[in-house]
């Protein structure tokens, strides 16, 4: 299945990129899609435990199991205000 | 609960918002807020900062809020505009307006919404240094 990956914020600096599309196996979960794209962006790889992951609209956890056409969206700790 | 959003690129005009407060007999307290950028993020001096929201997800999230203080104080009405792009010193960013029978509830409503806010809203600021 194909999933598509949103960076916002500083993660666009960090990748290089504002999307990316990643290809996984059915069944895949969000943690499976992250280490897919740490070998992609290593540089994400650093961010990893303040890094929000967000599924469409929600929040969502690493074992998450994704579906085709998932919106992923990464990004770090929120400022607004 | 009456509730209002505004995610937008335009300046918070705080005397046109504060115009347009409506509130019924019964309310005794409208709370305001104003966020506005400082001249300095840390140790750097600054001139702006530039904000950038995840927009769908940022509405989302804010009703989500809305909800939670829809259920825990008697609120009759909250408006929320959260300015996005660059934003100077000495503007605000952020306004609130929370209207409630009385000021303790209105108060902590703003309080809860604002801590809230920077847990969850997907909004993030970038600062513009002050060109030396």
């Amino acid at each position: 299945m194909r999933i598509t990956v949103n960076f916002y914020s500083y993660f666009r600096d960090l990748t290089g990129a504002a999307e990316a599309t990643e290809t996984l196996k059915a069944g895949a979960t969000i943690a499976d899609l992250l280490k897919q794209l740490f070998a992609r962006f290593p540089k994400l790889e650093v961010m990893q435990n303040s890094m929000l992951i967000a599924v469409g609209v929600e929040y969502q956890r690493r074992d998450y199991k994704l579906k085709e056409g998932d919106i992923v969206s990464l990004f770090p700790p929120v400022q607004g205000g | 609960m009456k509730r209002s959003l505004l995610i937008i690129q335009a300046p918070i005009d705080e005397a046109s918002l504060l115009a347009q407060r409506e509130m019924s007999n019964g309310m005794g307290a409208a709370v305001y807020f104003a966020g506005v950028v400082r001249d300095s993020e840390g140790p750097s001096a600054i001139s702006a900062i530039e904000y950038e929201a995840f927009q769908q997800m940022a509405e989302y999230q804010f009703a989500k809020i809305f909800d939670q203080i829809e259920k825990r104080w008697p609120v009759e009405s909250l408006r929320v505009v959260h300015r996005i792009g660059v934003v100077e010193v000495n503007e605000p960013s952020l306004w609130v307006e929370v209207i409630a029978p009385h000021r303790g509830e209105a108060f902590a409503a703003c309080q809860f919404l604002i801590d809230e806010m920077k847990k969850t809203v997907p909004i993030w600021k970038r600062p513009l240094q002050r060109p030396s």
